[in-house]
């Protein structure tokens, strides 16, 4: 019981982790690209990426379903109902959360920290990267913002997971199984610790960004 | 020396400048103008951090909009702008001092020496190892001044740069001003201190209306 307990907070934890990853590594290069060059797409794209938020997370669970079923366009990967694609789907979730939250954060770094770097002499790389650096702390909110976010989603754990027992079961859909089962005082201990889990990891992440 | 040419720009649609002609050169010259007249865009359009809709900027002689980005760099280098709310970077006094030095990949003692040498200068040598986030803004206005003079610019921005200093730091300022004028360093201060401007500038200019009145002369005839 408890083994199979710590497997799915592991498993959880790792999903959501690599989900996360994979959503900043394109997430906040986007981000960047917009909030440097003045494009006038950029309100266009900031204002989809704004209503993407509020996708449910069953639709994107779907679509990706489709893609990847073995009759999909994307079904010769072969990896539906595997880890991989929940962490996938759980990425593009909080994709547009990612980038909706340090779009403004770096919008606010560009009008001051940017231009010091220029007047100062800075190649506009170096005042990337300084922009960046300095906004880290709160880059490191947003994305934390989007691990909770992903952790705590169910729709496409259950689409693209299948809630395996031992491969592709996370805290989401364990709950959501032990629920059905009408095993409330279990689901609520699960939900507990979900709770817990991403407490903790929200407190190490504020501590490391203070240091940063 | 900065000229500019028929220059506009706007930040959306409608002009905040428009077909301003104006030559920092030599010695100080002061802008004047009421709140949003367009005081800070005319620096930031001359230090070549905004590009004109319009016209052209000239830094000692070159247009940094019309060559390639690394000669763009160098040309933008003979120019430091100081922001009126001055931005400090995460890190030490020192470091912010020295980031333009670090950034232009001076040898590290060299670095070191003339962070030193700047915050001497301007008194804050005891404030080296403290967090510059955490600094009055006073203490930062300082702190901008010593970045820029660090680098040892040919052209001086200053955006109200006496808004956050006390009386001994506005001394200390108009000195350094002084000093720099004599070793040849062109200067445009915004600002609101006609005082200062009286004091220290041998030229003015007004913005109001998007556009700049230029008026040469100095004894602040223009201030009575």
């Amino acid at each position: 019981m408890w083994q199979e307990l710590t497997d799915i907070v592991v498993r959880s934890l790792l999903i959501s982790g690599m989900a996360t990853v994979l959503a900043t590594s394109w997430g906040i290069p986007i981000t960047m690209i917009l909030t440097v060059k003045e494009s006038k797409f950029r309100r266009a794209l900031l204002d989809v990426a704004n209503t993407l938020v509020a996708i449910p997370t069953v639709l994107i669970g779907l679509l990706l379903y489709l893609l990847f079923s073995r009759s999909g366009p994307l079904g010769f990967f072969g990896i539906l109902y595997t880890p991989t694609s929940i962490a996938l789907g759980e990425a593009i979730l909080i994709t547009p959360l990612i980038i909706s939250l340090s779009a403004s954060v770096l919008r606010e770094t560009k009008t001051d920290i940017w231009e010091m770097a220029i007047s100062i002499g800075a190649t506009e790389r170096q005042a990337l990267v300084v922009m960046v650096t300095e906004s880290l702390p709160k880059l490191l909110t947003a994305v934390l913002l989007g691990f909770n976010r992903a952790i705590g989603e169910l729709g496409v754990a259950l689409i693209l997971g299948g809630n395996i027992k031992g491969l592709t079961r996370v805290m989401t859909t364990a709950i959501a199984l032990e629920v059905s089962k009408g095993e409330f005082e279990l689901a609520l201990t699960l939900g507990g610790i979900l709770l817990f889990v991403t407490f903790l990891v929200t407190v190490i992440v504020r501590k490391v960004g203070r240091d940063l | 020396m900065i000229e500019l040419k028929g220059v506009s720009f706007a930040y959306v649609k409608e002009d905040v400048i428009k077909d301003v002609n104006l030559l920092l050169g030599p010695g100080v010259t002061a802008i004047i103008g009421p709140n949003g007249s367009g005081k800070t865009t005319l620096l930031k359009l001359a230090a070549g951090i905004y590009r004109p809709r319009v016209g052209e900027v000239l830094i000692d002689g070159i247009n940094p909009w019309s060559v390639p980005e690394t000669v763009k760099t160098s040309i933008r280098r003979n120019v430091v702008y100081i922001h009126e709310e001055p931005i400090m970077l995460r890190g030490s006094v020192a470091d912010n001092v020295a980031y333009g030095l670090r950034i232009r990949k001076l040898p590290a003692d060299e670095v070191v020496i003339r962070t030193e040498e700047v915050l001497e200068v301007l008194g804050i040598k005891h404030l080296a190892h403290e967090k510059a986030q955490t600094l009055s803004a006073g203490q930062k206005q300082r702190v901008a001044l010593a970045r820029a003079l660090a680098v040892r610019p040919k052209n001086l921005l200053l955006d109200e740069p006496t808004a956050n200093l006390d009386r001994c730091g506005r001394e200390t300022l108009m000195e350094l001003v002084k000093d720099l004028v004599r070793k040849g360093v062109c200067i445009a201060i915004a600002t609101h201190d006609r005082l200062l401007a009286f004091k220290l500038t041998d030229r003015v200019v007004f913005v109001e209306n998007k556009t700049a009145i230029f008026v040469e002369g100095s004894g602040g005839r223009w201030l009575i």
